[in-house]
């Protein structure tokens, strides 16, 4: 097998990735980025909304990070690690003045000046952002910036495992799409930036690439995951797409009716109706729909139409025009077609505040992979872009550090072992028969959001743990179609759904050991808050077919938890 | 609101792998009204056929992974509803191919290598002043500027219109609409301290363009990369180092205008010798008449009626 050498290796070439290979980079020393899709294409692109941030001057005269943090600790359901979210926001100005030297187009106020908008669970606005596509400008920004650097960009390349001896980092195999040949980066130091999971779920906001790769490489080499039960689900994801509605849509007026025509909210929220925060209305959609209430095909209607051609227009263009271009409605006229879906993964791969797995040496994470936590139960809105860069940054300058006291190469005999990584990839390729990754992912998808969705119980928790070990023992029976040796993404996708299953099932186990509700887990059979006994980190290992769940304290440093009511 | 009713449509896909050429796969599969191209794959690659490749990612229109062409319009598979297709082409059989101009390396996945080359020739960030850089000065960018410049700055890397541009075939030194559109972000901001080093990468090429408008055509994030390509070619009388083309390029317009503001017409012949000398001209002419074209630069035409009209917009006179 062909072998490259590195200071760093960073996979993924998301916000998180692009900002730690930044930071590498200009401190001199020799990184690689590897990405299975080209960087622009990666899902920060997608982000709409906004990114958090105070920046002195020009913020609400009366906001200041500690009402950021607050806000955001808060939001989290005190799941949240206080320290991390005070650095979040203490260096939210900082970075998004940084990403508007570097030529992002951020929205402008007529003195010049960026401008702000105000997002849900904020006490006072801070959301900065360019267009409807914060996201995408800020990727390209970044990835601009990034590729004028000294950065070998491996794109189209997929990694495959961590090679690891004694618990630290050799190095990592990864097989460039377009050849299906496969390469040993030997390195000391690796950060997944992988993004998030949402192809678990049959219904998710996320891009098709989602597969959760960086959390099945992270476990497979004995590094454990954080929180791995929090998964937030958005109310109004587009019919059938799932592309994402702004929550905006129902903050200017937006009403939810079912096929009878009723405003339901009425039922589980009298007081906030429509606006009630997400997950609550996730769950009363769901509850629609279960009874028969939905839509045939399982969507609700989300109706603008009483608010007037010119008002839509005005206010809520993209709403508009991505239900014209995904979905062929005219939302002037009938309602948008619409229904819960996964979003985000509050859960990742566990690291400190510096984005240092504790587990092993020499690995790192950040960006939706990572688990610092911030986001704790439920993650607010605007925060995610905001996590990425600044934890991005920090990771980047940790490994930095890391590479600078830890001089010399990593030695040890990795070929063996780099061969038996390529060798388990291949054996989906080698045999002759058996059931393909769409029979299996389709099974997977439906479990998890049957089972480990929106609501959850020990009955079907248990179905679930049971389906997903059937589905883990049928893959070794998996077999791939295609035998082509150019760009085979048939192949990609089996070795996705092998860290789809690795990852599914720690979700679920965890999610069965967590015996209350908070934030975005909720558990019908303990529907409460339990401070007593679960104010602490889930952190699960995955040791061949059992899942290992111990905790770990939340840090706390100023924000007693106290009921999240709005 | 609609019900999803299903309709049953056949796609007809241009596959391809270097062991085996060409060929041609038909899939039956039941769409409703709602269903993206890329759904409608999805579900053919994981229910079907799983050896159908091709690329998508965000499924909204934003990164730029999915275009390919659908009953020959080049378009982006997401932003493309199946039913859409059968009922404007009113055929349930709808056909599938890569992309034009790139090579295809495997069914609809197509080498994007000299793409990203041409994109990466235009210097694709911002070069700021240093005292900016490092945070020692504060550059605000006027709302109108912000404006201006994220209309081209929103190109997704799509390369639909690359894939649709004649220039961009024939000459190896155009750069093409995308690197173009994005180019010209760069060039009008006014916080960028490298507008000559770029004048002279763009401004030559900016003169090979032949305004066919394919690429606003079909450009899914109205871009408009011609448009881009006319305002840098305005920089040209800024630019002291012209190239011929550019210069040819200065007198075509010129000569454009001339024959405007006397007749009200585009005398193509005219303009053509006025722009390329006589001696070019006709050496042209006669490959021209070869390839037919030559009924067009002979057609002699009156001027127009309300002539003080057209010099008035044009400003002259
Ligand atoms: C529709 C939508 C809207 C959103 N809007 C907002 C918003 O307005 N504000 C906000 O703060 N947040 C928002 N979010 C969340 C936010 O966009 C994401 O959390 C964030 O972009 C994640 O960035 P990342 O860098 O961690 O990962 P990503 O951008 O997902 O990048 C992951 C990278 O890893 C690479 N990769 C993955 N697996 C492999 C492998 N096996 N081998 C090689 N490379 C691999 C991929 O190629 C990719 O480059 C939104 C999310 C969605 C779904
Ligand atoms: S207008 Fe110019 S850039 Fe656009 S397609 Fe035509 S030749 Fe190409
Ligand atoms: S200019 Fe438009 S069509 Fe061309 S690559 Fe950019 S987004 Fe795609
Ligand atoms: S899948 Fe991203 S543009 Fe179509």
């Amino acid at each position: 097998m062909e072998k490259i050498e590195y200071d760093a290796v960073v996979i993924g070439g998301g916000l998180a990735g692009l900002m730690s290979a930044h930071e590498i980079a200009s401190a001199g020393f020799k990184v690689a980025v590897i990405s299975k899709v080209f960087p622009t294409r990666s899902h920060s692109a997608a982000a709409e909304g906004g990114i958090a941030a105070y920046i002195p001057g020009n913020s609400d005269p009366n906001d200041n990070p500690d009402y950021m943090t607050y806000d955001t600790v808060k939001g989290g359901d005190y799941l949240v690690d206080q320290d991390a979210a005070e650095l979040l926001s203490n260096k939210s100005g900082e970075i998004v003045m940084l990403l508007e030297r570097w030529g992002a187009l951020f929205n402008r106020q007529p003195d010049g000046r960026v401008a702000v908008r105000y997002f849900g669970g904020q006490t006072y606005p801070r959301t900065r952002f360019v267009g409807d596509k914060t996201g995408m400008a800020l990727l390209h920004t970044l990835f601009e910036r990034t590729s004028g650097l000294n950065v070998d960009f491996y794109n189209e390349w997929f990694s495959l495992d961590l090679v690891t001896d004694d618990k630290k980092v050799v190095g990592i195999v990864a097989m460039q799409m377009k050849t299906l040949t496969p390469f040993f980066f030997k390195t000391k130091a690796v950060v997944l930036a992988t993004g998030g999971m949402g192809m678990l779920y049959r219904h998710t906001t996320n891009s098709y690439i989602n597969t959760g790769d960086g959390f099945g490489i992270a476990l497979r080499a004995g590094a454990a995951l954080k929180d791995p039960e929090f998964v937030q689900f958005h109310p109004t994801a587009l019919y059938p797409s799932d592309v994402l509605i702004s929550e905006a849509a129902r903050g200017e007026g937006g009403i939810l009716k079912n096929v009878k025509g009723e405003r339901f909210m009425t039922k589980y929220a009298p007081k906030k109706l429509d606006l009630a925060p997400r997950d609550i209305v996730s769950r009363a959609i769901i509850t629609e729909i279960r009874e028969g209430r939905g839509f045939p095909g399982g969507y609700v209607g989300l109706d603008l139409t009483h608010l007037g051609e010119e008002y839509i227009k005005e206010r809520l263009a993209l709403a508009v025009e991505a239900a014209k271009s995904f979905a062929g409605v005219d939302a002037f006229t009938e309602p948008i077609p619409v229904r819960p879906a996964q979003h985000y993964y509050m859960g990742g791969i566990d690291v400190d505040i510096d984005g240092r797995n504790p587990d092993i040496v020499g690995l790192f994470s950040a960006g939706e992979a990572a688990c610092v936590s911030v986001h704790g139960a439920n993650r607010l809105g605007s925060n995610s872009l905001l996590d990425t860069l600044v934890f991005g940054q920090v990771t980047g300058r940790t490994v930095v550090q890391f590479l600078k006291s830890n001089p010399g190469n990593p030695t040890s005999n990795y070929e063996k072992e780099a061969e038996k990584v390529v060798d388990d990839a291949y054996k989906f390729v080698k045999s002759e028969s058996g059931v393909h990754f769409g029979q299996i992912l389709e099974k997977l998808r439906d479990t998890m959001w049957d089972y480990v969705g929106i609501y959850r119980d020990e009955g079907g928790l248990l179905n679930a743990m049971c389906e997903i070990n059937k589905l883990r023992g049928m893959i070794s029976n998996m077999y791939v179609i295609d035998k082509s040796k150019v760009y085979n993404t048939e192949f990609f996708n089996a070795l996705e759904l092998r860290n789809m299953l690795d990852l599914a099932v720690v979700i679920a186990k965890s999610a069965l050991e967590r015996k209350e509700s908070r934030g975005a887990h909720f558990r019908t059979d303990y529907p409460d808050r339990d401070d007593n006994n679960w104010l602490k980190h889930t952190i699960a290992y995955l040791r061949g077919n059992t899942v290992e769940v111990t905790f770990k304290p939340v840090k706390i440093t100023r924000w007693k938890p106290e009921p999240r009511v709005y | 609101m609609a019900q999803s009713q299903e309709e049953e449509v056949i796609l007809k896909v241009k596959r391809f792998n270097p062991e085996r050429g060409f060929w041609w796969a038909e899939y039956k599969l039941k769409v409703d009204k709602f269903t993206q191209f890329t759904e409608a794959l999805r579900r053919i690659k994981s229910e079907q056929d799983p050896t159908l490749s091709y690329r998508a990612s965000c499924h909204m229109a934003v990164c730029g992974s999915c275009g390919m062409k659908i009953n020959g319009e080049p378009r982006l598979a997401c932003k493309t509803l199946v039913l859409d297709v059968a009922k404007k082409y009113n055929n349930n059989v709808i056909i599938i191919e890569p992309m034009d101009y790139f090579k295809p390396i495997k069914d609809l996945i197509v080498d994007w290598d000299e793409f990203y080359e041409r994109m990466f020739k235009v210097k694709p960030r911002l070069y700021q002043a240093k005292e900016v850089l490092e945070g020692k000065a504060e550059h605000r960018l006027k709302p109108e500027d912000q404006r201006e410049l994220w209309k081209f700055a929103q190109c997704i890397w799509c390369g639909l219109c690359v894939s649709a541009c004649p220039a961009v075939v024939i000459d190896q030194q155009f750069l093409g609409p995308a690197a173009h559109a994005k180019g010209y972000r760069f060039l009008a901001d006014p916080r960028d301290t490298i507008t000559e080093e770029r004048m002279k990468i763009l401004i030559d090429s900016s003169w090979r363009c032949t305004y066919c408008y394919q690429c606003f055509n079909v450009c899914p994030r109205d871009i408009e990369p011609v448009t881009a390509i006319k305002k840098t070619r305005s920089f040209t009388k800024l630019y002291k180092d012209k190239s011929e083309v550019a210069e040819i390029g200065e007198r075509h317009i010129e000569a454009i205008h001339e024959s405007i503001s006397k007749t009200g017409k585009l005398q193509e012949a005219e303009v053509y010798v006025k722009a390329y000398g006589v001696l070019q001209s006709l050496i042209d002419l006669v490959y021209m008449s070869g390839a037919g074209k030559l009924k067009y630069m002979l057609v002699q035409s009156k001027p127009v009626q309300n002539i003080k009209e057209i010099k008035k917009i044009l400003g002259g006179e």
